[in-house]
């Protein structure tokens, strides 16, 4: 299906519209009579083996959505006992999703959920056989037919449309929940129909899309909204009151294309942090110079190895680069957070639904000077192999900034060590649903055995830690990473353009010798 | 046209080498590409550049042959211009490849790591000491409650251990990415597969901290299960793991 809509795209690109129609018509001809059939005719038996052997750990016995795992996850399974289906391409006259809507879920996956791409495990059969038994698990799509698709009527993709997205998604007050900058940063407390916190869509990172980062997924999400959450339905035939017309919902899902930030996704094998020689270190987290150092993006995943165990992050990544001069080191840590959790900050109390705590980033380096053998225990440390840890926190509205140095010996074993030993200063700002925190230190310190000893050219283990205070995260309870690695870059010698010249003009002397040779000869 | 003859047939062994044996290779085993290390690309092109020169050389007839368009080349006044091209290329060349020795890389640090350590004779856990290899699982006798038992160890790993380990069992659950080593995939013939019940038993009740030093505890982000779970329940999650997968667990049989 995947493979669909990107032939769509190809072929709307290549061949404009006429073809496009003729197309379309050929398309609906050769894959919906089949896929109907094959859905209507799937195998409820077989489908029920396969939902009892892997599906329901976590969608319940009977669809529920009760299944063990089902209280770990965020968001929670889906619930077939209901029939409600977020990600539908159907018309939005009905509630009922397409056939094809289901077998694409258990096909491609959702990213960013627990609910992983089958297609490597199951057959297109057995896939079709799941799909008819979730449908026998409620009553509500009974014989009806599948339900016809939306209209995506005329797609137009282009620098004006992005233009006219903008407007559009001010027309329709998008931003109200994903921010002015799309990063999700709501202003007010959402809920699915359910009850459950819901979080709007970070649109500035189209692979965690759960239902799919095409144009045409962008435009069935835009015009059905999605069902169960407060993401309505934007469809009209004209806009106005909130709705957008057609051409207007193309030109959204332009908008939304063109403000995706490629920079905060994790790079395959791109691990090291790399740290750029410069005399004048930024004056702090927003100084222009921080863009030209190279910045590396790393996942962040839940502490989920020591009591008390975390599983329902909301921060996914963390942006990283880094400065050095003779003296210092200075870290820029950016991260996408929907709220600015401050205690006593009205929109973050507003919106906060427990107690409120400080937003919070760390770093951690092994104590002293690397040695290149035995790592630290990459959870704080251990009794033999201590950590040294850089803690930044939003503190309160009244003392904001809190800036702390640890020691470590283990989980729970610290020692606070006092800012000044390592010079360490940090500053901090939040702007559209972004954090960015800078954190001086310098390279050496006058006790090497209590803070980590930075040298240019040596590669240091270094791990990082976050903490979203609006969504319960403190002390265990936070997201992190394993160890990877920061390298102050050392200068390029001269070495490196000297011996290719010398090479060069050895090579060119030594042949005109030769030839000056031959021609005695 | 004698000059060409060699540099062709180098060319040829280069290219058979830099493409045909991965090509080989990716027969054999689909998806993959085995290059060629380059240090041994070295050496194989070292030998057949000196090889292909000695045959050409070795008569009167194929050494001037070969010689003879080059000393033309260099000596030949008609022919400066082509002699100062060549002079230039090959310099450039040379400083090309000087430059590919000489510029820094960044290369992160390389750790070795044994993914399968042979475990201890014997591991504290809960309090208890257990002999790793005598120990066998308590409730593989129970046969009346063996569907029971798996289905409870299925929600045990459900709670715990898929987020890492993946529903499918894979090792792609949906916070692997953020860990390295990755999380253990089940499915796989080079893990569970080969390994018995009780080095089962022993590396996920001691988890990451409980691996000797060449398995690199420091790194692995697996819990230290016996503080979480109890014994049973270790137990119970070990033979879900083997009945999801369809494997059986490898047994140790005594040489009497």
């Amino acid at each position: 299906m995947k493979g669909r809509s990107m032939a769509t795209r190809f072929i709307t690109d290549k061949l404009g519209r006429a073809g496009l129609a003729a197309f379309g018509l050929i398309l609906a001809a050769a894959l919906c009579a089949p896929t109907q059939a094959r859905a209507a005719s799937g195998d409820v038996q077989n489908g029920a083996k396969i939902y009892n052997k892997r599906c329901w750990w976590c969608h319940g016995k009977k669809g529920a959505a009760d299944g063990p795992a089902a209280t770990f996850l965020v968001p929670p399974p889906r619930d077939f006992s209901m029939g409600v289906y977020k990600y539908k391409t159907s018309a939005p006259t009905t509630p009922l999703p397409r056939d094809e809507d289901l077998f694409n879920r258990i096909t491609n996956g959702m990213p960013g959920t627990g609910m992983p791409a089958w297609n490597d495990v199951l057959s297109d059969k057995d896939r079709w056989d799941l799909v008819a038994y979730i449908k026998s698990l409620t009553d509500l799509f009974g014989k009806e037919a599948n339900p016809p698709a939306l209209d995506f009527g005329k797609k137009k993709m282009g620098a004006d449309m992005v233009e006219k997205g903008k407007k559009a998604f001010q027309d329709a007050k998008c931003f109200e929940c994903h921010g002015q900058a799309g990063k999700g940063d709501l202003t007010k407390k959402l809920k699915e129909d359910s009850g459950i916190r819901e979080w709007p869509r970070n649109l500035t990172k189209p692979w965690t899309f759960r239902g799919g980062n095409t144009p045409e997924d962008i435009f069935s999400r835009v015009t059905n909204g999605i069902p169960n959450t407060q993401m309505n339905s934007f469809a009209a035939a004209t806009t106005g009151n909130g709705k957008l017309s057609e051409e207007d919902r193309w030109a959204v899902v332009n908008y939304v294309m063109s403000l995706a930030d490629d920079s905060k996704k994790v790079k395959d094998g791109v691990t090291v942090v790399k740290g750029i020689l410069r005399d004048a270190l930024p004056k702090d987290e927003n100084d222009p110079a921080w863009d030209t150092a190279p910045s590396t993006a790393y996942f962040l995943v839940p502490q989920i190895i020591q009591k008390e165990r975390f599983f329902t992050p909301t921060n996914d990544g963390l942006k990283v680069r880094a400065f050095y001069n003779a003296k210092e080191v200075a870290f820029q840590l950016e991260w996408d957070d929907r709220t600015k959790s401050m205690p006593g900050d009205p929109v973050a109390e507003s919106i906060a639904w427990d107690t409120l705590t400080p937003d919070a980033v760390a770093v951690q380096m092994p104590i002293g000077t690397f040695t290149g053998n035995e790592k630290p225990y990459f959870g704080h440390g251990d009794t033999s192999h201590a950590v040294s840890m850089l803690y930044w926190s939003a503190g309160t509205v009244q003392a904001p900034n809190a800036a702390k140095l640890f020691d470590y010996t283990g989980s729970g074993k610290r020692e606070e060590v006092d800012p000044k030993t390592a010079g360490f200063a940090t500053s901090a700002s939040y702007k559209d649903g972004t954090w960015r925190v800078m954190m001086k230190r310098t390279l050496t310190t006058a006790n090497k055995e209590k803070v980590t000893q930075l040298e240019p050219g040596q590669y240091i283990p270094v791990a990082f830690a976050n903490w979203d205070g609006s969504n319960g995260e403190a002390g265990s309870k936070h997201t992190l990473t394993t160890w990877y690695w920061l390298l102050l870059m050392p200068p390029t010698g001269s070495e490196v353009v000297v011996i290719p010249v010398v090479v060069f003009f050895a090579l060119v002397g030594g042949q005109l010798a030769a030839a000056a040779l031959m021609k005695k000869k | 046209m004698q000059f060409l003859k060699p540099i062709l047939a180098i060319v040829v062994a280069y290219l058979l080498i830099k493409l045909g044996v991965p090509f080989l290779g990716s027969l054999m085993h689909p998806g993959t590409w085995p290059v060629v290390p380059s240090a041994v690309m070295k050496m194989y092109m070292a030998f057949i550049i000196l090889g292909t020169l000695l045959s050409y050389t070795y008569s009167e007839e194929g050494y001037n042959a070969l010689i003879g368009p080059i000393v033309d080349v260099y000596s030949n006044p008609a022919k400066a211009a082509i002699k100062f091209g060549l002079v230039f290329v090959i310099g450039a060349f040379g400083a090309f490849v000087a430059y590919q020795y000489v510029k820094p890389t960044f290369d992160p640090p390389v750790e070795l790591r044994s993914v399968h350590p042979a475990p201890p004779s014997s591991a504290e856990l809960w309090g208890k000491s257990f002999q790793i290899q005598s120990l066998k699982n308590p409730l593989r006798d129970d046969k009346a409650n063996f569907a029971k038992n798996v289905e409870e160890g299925g929600a045990i790993f459900f709670k715990n251990c898929f987020y890492c380990h993946g529903d499918k069992l894979d090792g792609k659950g949906h916070f692997a990415a953020g860990f390295n080593p990755l999380p253990a995939n089940f499915t796989d013939v080079g893990t569970i597969a080969q390994l018995t019940e009780s080095f089962v038993f022993w590396r996920v009740g001691t988890g990451g901290p409980g691996l000797p030093g060449e398995g690199t505890p420091w790194i692995s982000a697996m819990p230290v299960w016996h503080t979480l779970l109890s014994e049973e329940e270790l137990w119970k999650v070990i033979m879900f793991i083997y009945d999801y997968t369809g494997y059986a667990p490898r047994v140790t049989t005594e040489v009497k």
